[in-house]
């Protein structure tokens, strides 16, 4: 659609009048009137025309009524596809709406309304309402308080609310919207009521209730189970304890227990006396076996002694042989062994000679060493002592000589300035020279004048005893410091008396001394060194222990070879004998312990042979001991014999002592066990009664079921709503991403045509879109984001328009050409960036009807395009 | 001449967990006035004796006022003679129940606790099958061929399943179906089956006379059975309480609320019915969804209600998603949510999810849209 022109009949301040735009371009056409002229009046009266149906009587409608009153007609031509078209409305007073084509009449009326909704293809909602931009919109607001800035504010907030809700209608179309947000926001209400955020039942919601009743049930049914299964096995318990109790008191079962004890005490009694028999058979059998064994013991024993006795006489006999024969051999070795110690004692007596010979001769050439030592020991210890005594001489007197180079060199420059200061001291004064050669002295006050030299330096009084007073007038150039020379002369005097000297001669002559006597020191104590390197005290010890050695046998030493080979054969011959002695020694020793050896034995067979007799006494009698003792063994043999029999037969008729024994036990530990038995099921019987009377009277059985049945509709009832959750959390993601998409579907292209005309802002700059209101929020200029609140007027204006020319570039593109109506904008845009607006206005204009509304004329100069003027006649 | 009341299953003191605490209280004790009403059919019918063929209680061990209860109203009943047999429910191996029982010493009432015939009247002998323990595993019937006078009646009584009644989940009875032929019987009553059912000429299940559940579709009640050379057995009703299950299958073109309005009955009728509705088949978004609103309408006016959809698939047209939305974000969110819940690559349960929210966003968007 393009608009041509607009034509208004007594609209606001076009009373009575006609006023007519004609001639509108293509492109870009601007209208530029001053203020008052009424171009927002051909904004609204447009506007009303398209949106307002001719019976309405809305403010919007009133609002174009003039003060004079009157029906406001609105005409618009415009272009279409399919040819020019008249739309005409008149409102309030006979309203009518009317269509034309080429002047011929095609719709009127609720047609033509229904004609222009279809053309505009969703009314106010539609592009248009996207598009066109009224005056003040976005605009700086007042900051005054007066009436006029409230009333600006308002309608600066209403321009906004229209442009927001114009912009989320168009959005609300294509992603759902308000209507979607309700959905999820019942979604979420119904979630929140019963789920957390993760899915899990919310606490104090329904589903949590549910889960917890189940929970709870669920406890309640274990332990009612359990109770019932314990009430269960109770009676099944007491079913068997009141069987077993009627086995127990039946009186036959009591009697036939009663029977097989009374006749296991039977048997248990015949076995023990049976028992009894046996064991008297034993005791006799064992003790004719002991009176067989006792018997045959004797006899042993008188077998033993008699051959003992022939065995010790046989052997005392030998042992006297061998004593005898022992006693003659060790005689005979004696004597040679006696021999043999008597040749080595001679030996050996030759052997210690000699070597004491040798000892004398060693002894005697130690002792001549000795004495060639002691002698230059002496010699080397006689310089010494003489050289320690001259060190000591010279160290004394090197210690009363303090006087030093240095010191002697301190002393001459004292010396040096001294006679400096004398000398200037004697030029510019007087000197009184004085030599007394009687009693008498020149006196200076009460002081008597030495005799030498005295400066006068003023002018002085002396008195002359018996002569009278003397001046002396040094005269006017007469001066000088007596006292810097009284200060040398104390220098040079304490540096003298440093240097151990009264005069400087004295003390260089001290000082020669010195040297020399250091250079001497020196000397002898290297010559001291070289006589005693170990010290004085270790020369004297060594002379001291050399003259000792010295003092030995003076006898002179024999000839060491000799000496030698006589000591050589001396203990060849003390070895050989000492051999003999040896061999023959050892052969007594051993003869002498086989003779010991032989008494011993002969000692011990005389004794054993008396024990033996003595044991025998007479052998005719033990001989007849000895053949009784046989007689009687056979006969308690045979008695043995019969009481072993008796014995086998006992036992083998033996009844089983063990067995009755056991079975005598058994029968009692089952009449005992009977009447415990009994007992203890009576007490059992009675703590089962009690147990299941109790839990009777609870009805588990029943609160079982119930709680059954109600774990089941908990359950049940859970299940549902865990159901009803993952459905409201599905239905949730599925509008959560619905939506996402339905933006990216919506925005992409947006901003796709938005980006480039936002460089005439910023290069490369670019808005944010808030996920609810679906309005810029933000604009985005070299990677800093700035929230629109923040942003000038003039950049929000701008942002506004640029981002409506996007969308009607969009609409464009769609091949849905609406005109882009901007009235009085760019109203805060300095001159920069209105020519970058007027830019991108030209820009969009190659596809895009712009009508420019403005009464800024100089400024808007500039835009160029199409000029409009209205041409206003009286009707 | 003879004439009783046949009755079993009470089941007195059954919990009904599973139900909500109302409807609970009022089963238990519609159970308990059983009692009265047995005794008044067997007066009305002109009986004096009601033989209880087991299971008269629930548990082995019912709770103390459950049993003193029901005792009591037995007592009360002085013109009526209670003839009670042990059933698998409060078999013999309740020695605590019939302890107890046996202590109140009732002059009314008979207990059962052996196999041993005992006279009714002078012509008419009882062959009772007391069930000795729960699953007692032998046919306990045979005991009913035990010899009587010669011209006496002979009234078995027993507990638990026909050989050939199999419905309990394949589990074998042991009773012979022709036990009353076999041990020459003139009437075989017998209990377990909790609906009323014929077995042959004189053998019958009475059912129990206060229905406990869905499974049998008839009006609970007891058998007036008169022995005159032959058995003639009237039915009674005795229940006060309805258990019905509706079942609706439903195919797009059905107007489902029509359907379910012309099987409910009169509202003021609808307090003392337990309604189990479930439905099947297919129906479009649209008619799914007022099926499920007239559902969550209509519950509070019954005793209980409960409905299952689970089995009813929904069929999703391009108009249903229209309601939802004709373009943009929830059109597409729906169309997500029904591809889902027809891909058969996603598991059973995803695609029940997906439906689910399908159906929920449906309902949103239509509660949006108002």
């Amino acid at each position: 659609m393009k608009i041509r022109a607009i034509e208004l009949t007594n609209v606001r301040r076009f009373a009575g009048q006609t006023a007519r735009i004609d001639d509108i371009g293509d492109g870009v056409t601007v209208l530029s009137e001053p203020n008052e002229f009424g171009k927002s009046t051909f904004f609204d009266a447009m506007h009303a025309l398209f949106f307002e149906r001719h019976r309405g009587a809305k403010a919007a409608v009133k609002a174009l009524q003039p003060h004079s009153g009157g029906a406001p007609e609105v005409a618009v031509e415009i272009d279409l596809p399919d040819g020019r078209f008249r739309i005409e409305k008149r409102w309030l007073s006979r309203a009518t709406a009317r269509v034309l084509r080429d002047g011929r009449l095609i719709a009127q009326d609720d047609e033509a309304e229904a004609w222009i909704g279809a053309m505009l293809g969703g009314g106010l909602a539609g592009p248009s309402g996207l598009l066109w931009v009224r005056q003040g919109l976005l605009g700086l607001e007042p900051e005054g308080n007066s009436a006029s800035d409230k009333n600006e504010r308002e309608r600066g907030l209403g321009a906004r609310r229209d442009l927001l809700s114009s912009v989320a209608g168009e959005i609300d179309m294509m992603t759902g919207g308000r209507r979607l947000d309700a959905v999820v926001a019942r979604v979420n209400d119904a979630l929140s009521r019963l789920a957390t955020t993760t899915g899990k039942p919310r606490t104090g919601g329904e589903w949590h209730r549910a889960e917890a009743d189940a929970e709870a049930l669920r406890q309640q049914e274990g332990d009612l189970a359990t109770k019932a299964a314990r009430l269960s096995a109770d009676l099944a318990r007491r079913a068997e304890v009141q069987r077993d109790l009627r086995e127990l008191d039946d009186p036959q079962a009591e009697d036939q227990r009663r029977q097989a004890l009374e006749q296991a005490r039977q048997a248990q009694a015949q076995a023990a006396a049976h028992a009894e028999k046996l064991a008297e058979a034993q005791r006799a059998l064992k003790l004719a076996a002991m009176t067989t064994d006792n018997t045959a013991a004797q006899i042993l024993r008188l077998q033993d002694l008699s051959e003992r006795v022939a065995r010790a006489q046989a052997d005392l006999a030998r042992a006297g042989d061998d004593a005898a024969r022992h006693e003659t051999r060790a005689e005979e070795l004696s004597q040679a062994d006696t021999a043999a110690a008597a040749i080595l004692a001679g030996a050996q007596a030759e052997s210690r000679a000699v070597a004491e010979r040798m000892a004398r001769s060693q002894r005697a050439q130690l002792a001549q060493a000795a004495r060639r030592q002691a002698e230059h020991l002496g010699r080397s210890l006689d310089r010494a002592e003489e050289l320690r005594r001259t060190l000591e001489a010279d160290r004394a007197a090197r210690g009363l000589l303090v006087v030093t180079p240095r010191l002697l060199a301190g002393a001459e420059q004292a010396r040096d300035r001294h006679e400096q200061l004398t000398a200037q001291m004697a030029a510019a004064n007087v000197t009184l020279s004085l030599r007394y050669d009687g009693t008498l002295r020149v006196r200076d006050g009460a002081t008597d004048l030495p005799e030498g030299a005295h400066v006068v330096t003023e002018a002085r009084d002396f008195d002359l005893p018996g002569i009278g007073r003397m001046r002396i007038q040094p005269g006017t150039g007469a001066g000088g410091d007596l006292q810097a020379v009284d200060a040398a002369a104390r220098d040079l005097a304490d540096r003298l008396a440093a240097c151990g000297a009264e005069t400087l001669s004295e003390a260089r002559r001290k000082l020669t001394e010195a040297q020399r006597l250091d250079q001497a020191v020196q000397g002898a104590e290297r010559m001291l060194a070289e006589l005693a390197p170990d010290g004085l005290d270790a020369l004297r010890q060594a002379h001291a222990k050399a003259q000792a050695d010295a003092g030995a046998d003076a006898a002179p030493p024999e000839d060491h070879a000799t000496l030698e080979a006589e000591m050589a054969a001396a203990t060849r011959a003390e070895t050989a004998a000492c051999d003999a002695a040896t061999q023959a020694h050892a052969a007594f020793l051993a003869a002498s312990e086989a003779r010991a050896a032989a008494r011993s034995t002969l000692r011990s067979a005389n004794r054993t042979a008396e024990a033996a007799l003595a044991e025998a006494g007479d052998l005719a009698t033990l001989a007849a001991s000895l053949q009784r003792l046989r007689d009687d063994l056979a006969t308690h043999q045979a008695r043995q014999a019969e009481a072993q029999a008796h014995c086998r037969t006992l036992a083998e008729a033996a009844p089983d002592q063990g067995m009755a024994d056991a079975q005598f036990k058994r029968m009692q530990s089952v009449v005992t066990q009977a009447q415990d038995r009994r007992a203890a099921l009576r007490e059992e019987l009675a703590t089962l009664n009690g147990s299941i009377g109790t839990m009777a009277e609870q009805g588990i059985e029943e609160q079982l079921d119930e709680v059954r049945g109600r774990l089941t509709a908990a359950q049940s009832r859970a299940a549902r709503y865990d159901t009803e959750v993952k459905a409201l959390f599905r239905l949730r993601s599925a509008l959560e991403d619905a939506r996402r998409s339905a933006r990216e579907t919506y925005f992409g292209p947006v901003m796709k045509e938005l980006e480039p005309l936002l460089a005439v802002l910023h290069a490369g700059a670019s808005v944010q879109i808030d996920d609810q209101t679906l309005l810029p929020v933000a604009l985005t200029r070299d990677g800093q984001a700035e929230p629109l609140d923040i942003l000038s007027g003039g950049t929000r204006e701008q942002i506004a328009i640029l981002t409506r020319l996007a969308f009607a570039r969009l609409f464009a593109r769609a091949g849905t050409a609406v005109p882009v109506i901007l009235d009085d904008a760019l109203v805060h845009s300095d001159d920069d960036r209105i020519e970058a607006m007027f830019n991108a206005l030209h820009h969009v204009a190659r596809d895009q009807q712009i009508i420019v509304l403005t009464c800024r004329q100089r400024a808007f100069a500039a835009l160029g395009g199409d000029r409009a003027r209205a041409v206003i006649t009286a009707t | 001449m003879l004439r009783f009341l046949h009755s079993s299953d009470l089941h007195l003191g059954k919990a009904f967990g599973g139900y909500p605490e109302a409807i609970r209280n009022r089963l238990r004790e519609a159970r308990h006035g059983a009692i009265a009403r047995l005794a008044q059919a067997a007066r009305d019918g002109g009986a004096d004796t009601v033989l209880l063929a087991g299971d008269t209680f629930d548990a082995e061990t019912p709770a103390p006022d459950t049993l003193r209860h029901a005792l009591r109203a037995m007592a009360a009943q002085t013109d009526i003679r209670w003839i009670m047999l042990p059933g698998n429910h409060d078999s013999l191996a309740a020695t605590e129940l019939w302890r107890r029982i046996l202590s109140e010493d009732l002059p009314n009432l008979r207990i059962v606790t052996d196999d041993t015939a005992f006279a009714l009247n002078d012509h008419a002998m009882l062959l009772p099958a007391p069930c000795t323990q729960r699953r007692p595993g032998r046919d306990l019937t045979a005991a009913m061929s035990a010899p009587t006078p010669e011209g006496c009646l002979r009234i078995g009584l027993g507990h638990g399943a026909i050989t050939d009644f199999s419905a309990e989940e394949g589990v074998p009875g042991i009773i012979p179906p022709d036990r009353a032929r076999l041990s020459g019987l003139d009437y075989l009553a017998l209990g377990d089956w909790h609906g009323r059912m014929q077995v042959g000429a004189e053998t019958w299940y009475c059912g129990s006379p206060e229905a406990d559940g869905f499974k049998h579709d008839m009006a609970a009640g007891a058998l007036l059975v008169t022995l005159d050379g032959g058995a003639q057995v009237d039915v009674v009703e005795t229940g006060t309480l309805q258990w019905r299950r509706l079942l609706l299958d439903l195919l797009p073109g059905d107007d489902p609320v029509a359907r379910l309005d012309a099987e409910l009955p009169a509202a003021h009728l609808r307090r003392d019915l337990l309604l189990r509705l479930q439905a099947t088949g297919r129906l479009p978004l649209a008619d799914r969804s007022r099926l499920e609103a007239k559902a969550e309408a209509i519950g509070p006016d019954f005793g209980w209600f409960d409905h299952d959809f689970g089995q009813l698939a929904t069929d999703t047209r391009p108009d249903d998603l229209d309601q939802i939305d004709h373009a943009g974000a929830l059109r597409q969110a729906a169309e997500t949510l029904l591809a889902e819940a027809h891909d058969t690559a996603l598991s059973l349960s995803e695609r029940e999810v997906s439906g689910n929210a399908l159906s929920r966003l449906y309902t949103l968007a239509l509660q949006v849209q108002a």
